[in-house]
């Protein structure tokens, strides 16, 4: 037997069914790929860096919509950056550079590395003391978020959505509670955003974290935050704005404030057409869809006993199993390699809740997007179900 | 990781010969036969029978000491039924076997 050369993934002879929009979504939606082309179609047009006046502002058409998706009143307040995790580093170094001293910070064991390799890399530092606080059931309870609280306390960063659990965390009860105590609150919502209605307008949080690539349906490479108060966080970041030149000292307003360079026109392109997507199609006809999708699924592989789902009644459609006697990794190999179907397997990068629930072995998780279809939902539980219904063999640990 | 194409489909003869050097599981009621060879502290191989491609995935570690030895055991399988001369690989993966010990173990 010759080995002719190493390739990367095949695609296989059956229909791709992609199920893990929880770390990318895709497909896109057609007007998406048409922004992006349209973007490059003509020179970049960007307010005080081309005397050409051709070409879509992309940015303010990106800023407007996502604000109004995200029941935000004030679109400057919206600050673009590459993706959720640099704007979890803006915000959470930008808010301890106005901290003097050590500092008591909060996060949960459901977030994501995201939030806690930031936080640890403080901790280390001694620049923050960090506490975990432990998730009951698939849930934060806020009453375990007051308990964690101390005098010196100064924020707590958590995520809105599990993306391992697909559990939406109250938000609302756990900001009512911080805001109590004079407690900063940072919320991830990389899962929830273009998935469920945020409504930041009246929601108690002071920064709300966004990507474009997942729920939105952009492209990677794009995210941002809403600020409240751009005074709570200190800029971390210098360089040119396009704005207010002849000035060394970086300017202050929003929401230059934060975005430095030249911007990412084509994925800014692509994320307000996934908005507007998302807007016109209706926030609920995309929740009623993934439920439905979602419960159809879990329904099918609970038929089997020997598969374990750690969350039967998520919010997102989010769906983490493991089939006994298994190793996650494998199964996810049996789902690419022999039926096209892709999944993500292993830690999701939230060690912390595969501790609690798998014992730190990981698992195999789906997730559902606007475009999943209801056939595509039918196989891959069909392909589940026979890989669990063969896994009485020799592979694996049982 | 590493996707290695092949030039035939894998077949359960070739993972049975696999056995030789580690330990092989399956689930053959799944697609053509779902299998994969472990050998501990140096490489995996899975695959589907019928497929031309299988999946390596080595010890990061060791890859520099293991990696010639996983094309010699694709080279030197012969087909369902041949007459395989193991002798040598034997004799190589015991010398790779000691190697890996020494860096992964100091022993």
């Amino acid at each position: 037997m010759v080995v002719r050369f190493l390739k990367q993934m095949s695609a296989g002879e059956r229909p791709l069914i992609y199920l893990n929009n929880a770390a990318t979504s895709w497909p896109k939606p057609p007007g998406v790929m048409e922004a992006i082309a349209q973007s490059l179609s003509l020179p970049v047009f960007g307010s005080g860096r081309t005397t050409g006046t051709q070409g879509e502002d992309y940015i303010t058409r990106a800023r407007e919509s996502l604000s109004a998706l995200l029941g935000a009143d004030t679109p400057e307040n919206l600050v673009f950056t590459h993706n959720a995790t640099d704007s979890l580093n803006i915000l959470i170094s930008g808010f301890l550079a106005g901290i003097k001293g050590e500092c008591h910070v909060l996060t949960t064991a459901l977030d994501h590395n995201s939030v806690l390799r930031p936080l640890y890399e403080y901790d280390q530092q001694h620049r923050i003391c960090l506490d975990i606080i432990p998730f009951e059931g698939c849930s934060i309870r806020p009453e375990a978020a007051e308990a964690a609280i101390r005098p010196d306390t100064r924020l707590m960063v958590m995520t809105h959505g599990s993306n391992v659990l697909g559990s939406v965390q109250d938000i609302r009860a756990i900001g009512n509670i911080l805001h109590d105590h004079g407690i900063y609150f940072i919320v991830d919502g990389a899962q929830t955003a273009g998935h469920i209605p945020v409504g930041l307008r009246d929601l108690p949080v002071d920064a709300f974290v966004f990507t474009g690539h997942k729920g939105l349906l952009g492209v990677p490479g794009t995210g941002g935050f809403f600020l409240r108060d751009p005074e709570a966080i200190a800029p971390v970041r210098f360089g040119g704005t396009g704005t207010d030149s002849f000035s060394l000292l970086h300017p202050r307003g929003m929401p230059e404030r934060f975005e430095i360079g030249t911007h990412n026109y084509p994925g800014l392109a692509a994320l307000a057409a996934g908005v507007e997507f998302i807007r016109a199609t209706g926030m609920e006809s995309i929740m009623e869809k993934a439920e439905r999708q979602t419960a159809f699924l879990i329904r099918q592989l609970k038929e089997e006993s020997n598969i374990t789902i750690y969350n039967e009644h998520p919010d997102l459609p989010i769906i983490a199993f493991n089939i006994r006697g298994l190793q996650n990794d494998d199964v996810g190999f049996m789902l690419a390699r022999g039926f096209n179907i892709i999944a993500r397997t292993g830690l999701h990068c939230a060690p912390l809740v595969h501790r609690a629930i798998d014992g730190g072995e990981g698992c195999v998780r789906l997730s559902l997007s606007w475009n999943t279809t209801d056939e595509e939902c039918r196989i891959a539980a069909e392909a589940i179900r026979r890989i669990a219904g063969n896994a009485d063999s020799t592979v694996g640990q049982a | 990781m590493k996707e290695f194409l092949l030039d035939s489909p894998v077949t359960d003869g070739f993972f049975d010969y696999l056995r030789n050097f580690g330990k092989v599981e399956s689930l053959p009621d799944v697609g053509e036969g779902f299998y994969k060879f472990e050998k501990p502290d140096c490489f995996s191989i899975k695959g589907f029978a019928g497929d031309t491609t299988v999946e390596v995935r080595f010890k990061k570690e060791v890859m520099d000491l293991t990696a010639d030895f996983v094309y010699l055991i694709f080279s030197t399988y012969r087909g369902e039924g041949e007459e395989i001369d193991l002798s040598v690989l034997k004799r190589r993966e015991e010398a790779i076997g000691e190697r890996v010990r020494k860096r992964l173990y100091g022993a």
